[in-house]
């Protein structure tokens, strides 16, 4: 039992150093191509169900369509919030907890424009 | 309740919540790699600190409580086993949770462990992880074998760990069922706080005058060989005496200002006494600094005494042949049971085998001896390593012809007890009648 914590704790370090190490060879990542495409509250209000779901977040629009489905809580979380400004359910859930840095880097993938 | 139902309780206890999680987890959550490495991670999240919380339940030693378990060393080894569990769980958490980020990218994977916003869950779970390394760390020996007060004071933090983690388990919310996780994190650390409390309300004070702690004075001290020192004690208060069995152990700290070492420090020793005696004897051999300047504490100096704990022998009179092999001080608990059944004058079938080097440190055998000789039916061997090597099957044979038949009771240091048990299960001796005591720390 002591060998395999030790090792398991050898394993941790090992593990944390490589994918830091990894991280900062690889540099620094382009930044995505910038999207200029405006869009009003009036043009998103018309992407408001589970086949075509717009949502505006901080200013900027993505086009959630493609990702419902794949949402860990079910695609039901979300689709009250097609159509709208969203940012109140991406900081809190809709409870009280903020979305962690990974979705809110994985929701870049969706990005189609700006908030006019 | 029967001691394997109830260490099987905790495992279950452990096990509970990821039941839970599993159950009400969806099959969106197991989509893909990344979606299934995401849940494993917090899976092995709530795993770990489920594990955690019923090891916590476990650090307070009550008094009689661990009678249940088959004695405070075996519920110290499965809250030992519970804790490996749990670390090794938890190390496995943020590993799986970053792999899963790996899968968009490996900025995504990175701020996993490091985020760039909302830094403070995943602060308060770093810190909680480091500090179970630190605490754990003398635990697993990761860095030799650990010093005893270092170990218990660098153990304590094993409290702001679990604090932590309490924390950061809170504040990132969703890992099962809403309701369920307040529910369940919340009963686990009641009954983690619960065993404390008792510890420290209950058992602080003489438990019915009977348990827990209390005030003893040393009065007689004899030197049954040259490093070992037998202590008597006597209680400070007419009608407050610990009330024990043969076999069990107590934790003694001594406030003589003279000693060299271990002044208010504690220490468990095992009872020598037989329990109807009014005084309390425990046998100290020197092993370390504490208890090598036992060999000289003060006639009339306080101690405190706190116990008794240990399930080595069954409850009352054994009506059963037992088969006793002792290492060295190993005899201590043996001494005790072959006192009690000698002034009762028991009607017993016990064959006692004492292993020591040579004979220079046959320990205890004129009074072993002279019982054998007053007691029909209590037989005892002397076996030297110096002249005939480790003990072994042929041995046994030799002198014990139906040791297969007896309820096996072993006590010496770690490898003698390997080498035993060894040899009693390959006779045939089925697990449950083979009892050991370990002086292990861990």
């Amino acid at each position: 039992m002591k060998k395999l914590c030790f090792s398991g704790f050898i394993a941790f370090w090992s593990s944390i150093a490589t994918m830091v190490a990894i991280h900062a060879l690889a540099g620094e990542e382009l930044p995505a191509a910038v999207n200029d495409t405006t869009y009003t509250l009036e043009e998103i209000a018309e992407h408001a169900s589970l086949d075509d779901c717009w949502m505006a977040i901080e200013g900027k629009v993505y086009d959630f369509t493609d990702y419902l489905n794949r949402h860990p809580a079910g695609p039901g979380t979300m689709i009250s919030w097609c159509g709208r400004e969203a940012t109140e359910g991406m900081r809190t859930k809709g409870y009280g907890p903020d979305h962690s840095d990974f979705a809110w880097q994985q929701m870049e993938e969706y990005l189609i424009g700006n908030l006019e | 309740m029967r001691t394997p139902t109830a260490n099987l309780m905790l495992w279950f206890l452990g096990l509970l919540p990821s039941a839970i999680f599993l159950t009400t987890s969806t099959a969106i959550e197991w989509s893909s790699t990344a979606a299934s490495l995401n849940t494993l991670g917090r899976l092995t999240g709530v795993a770990g600190l489920s594990f955690f919380l019923v090891a916590a339940m476990l650090s307070s030693r009550v008094p009689g409580f661990d009678k249940l378990f088959g004695g405070l060393t075996k519920l110290w080894f499965t809250h030992h086993q519970l804790a490996a569990v749990s670390f090794l769980l938890l190390l496995m958490h943020p590993l799986l949770l970053a792999f899963s980020g790996m899968a968009v990218s490996l900025d995504a994977g990175i701020s996993v462990l490091f985020p760039a916003n909302n830094t403070v869950p995943s602060l308060v779970g770093w810190l909680s992880l480091i500090v179970m390394m630190v605490f754990l760390a003398p635990s697993f020996a990761f860095f030799g074998e650990p010093n005893y007060q270092r170990w218990k004071l660098l153990h304590k933090l094993a409290g702001v760990a679990l604090v932590l983690a309490l924390i950061h388990s809170f504040m990132l919310a969703r890992q099962i069922n809403f309701a369920w996780q307040y529910i369940l994190w919340t009963l686990y650390t009641g009954l983690a706080l619960l065993a404390m409390v008792f510890r420290w309300g209950f058992s602080k004070r003489s438990w019915f005058k009977r348990h827990g702690r209390l005030r003893y004075q040393v009065v007689g001290a004899s030197k049954p060989l040259s490093n070992v020192v037998e202590l008597e004690l006597q209680s400070q208060a007419q009608q407050e005496r610990l009330v024990y069995e043969a076999g069990q152990f107590i934790y003694f700290t001594p406030y003589d200002n003279q000693l060299t070492a271990g002044y208010a420090q504690e220490h468990p020793y095992t009872i020598s006494s037989a329990p109807e005696e009014t005084n309390l004897r425990i046998a100290v051999k020197d092993l370390g600094d504490s208890s090598r300047a036992l060999q000289s504490i003060q006639i009339g100096s306080q101690v405190r005494v706190e116990g008794p704990y240990g399930a080595f022998f069954p409850s009352g009179d054994s009506r059963e042949s037992e088969l006793w092999i002792a290492g060295g001080i190993g005899i201590t608990p043996f001494l005790s049971r072959a006192r009690h059944f000698a002034g009762k004058a028991s009607k017993v079938d016990v064959h006692c085998i004492l292993c020591v080097q040579d004979e220079a440190r046959a320990l205890y055998h004129d009074e072993l001896e002279s019982i054998a000789d007053r007691l029909p039916g209590f037989v005892l061997t002397l076996h030297y390593f110096y002249r005939e090597g480790a003990i072994n099957t042929e041995f046994l044979r030799a002198h014990c012809p139906d040791f297969i038949e007896r309820s096996c009771y072993v006590c010496g240091p770690p490898a003698m007890l390997g080498c035993v048990q060894g040899i009693l299960r390959s006779s045939g001796i089925p697990k449950n009648r083979i009892q050991t005591e370990e002086f292990n720390l861990l």
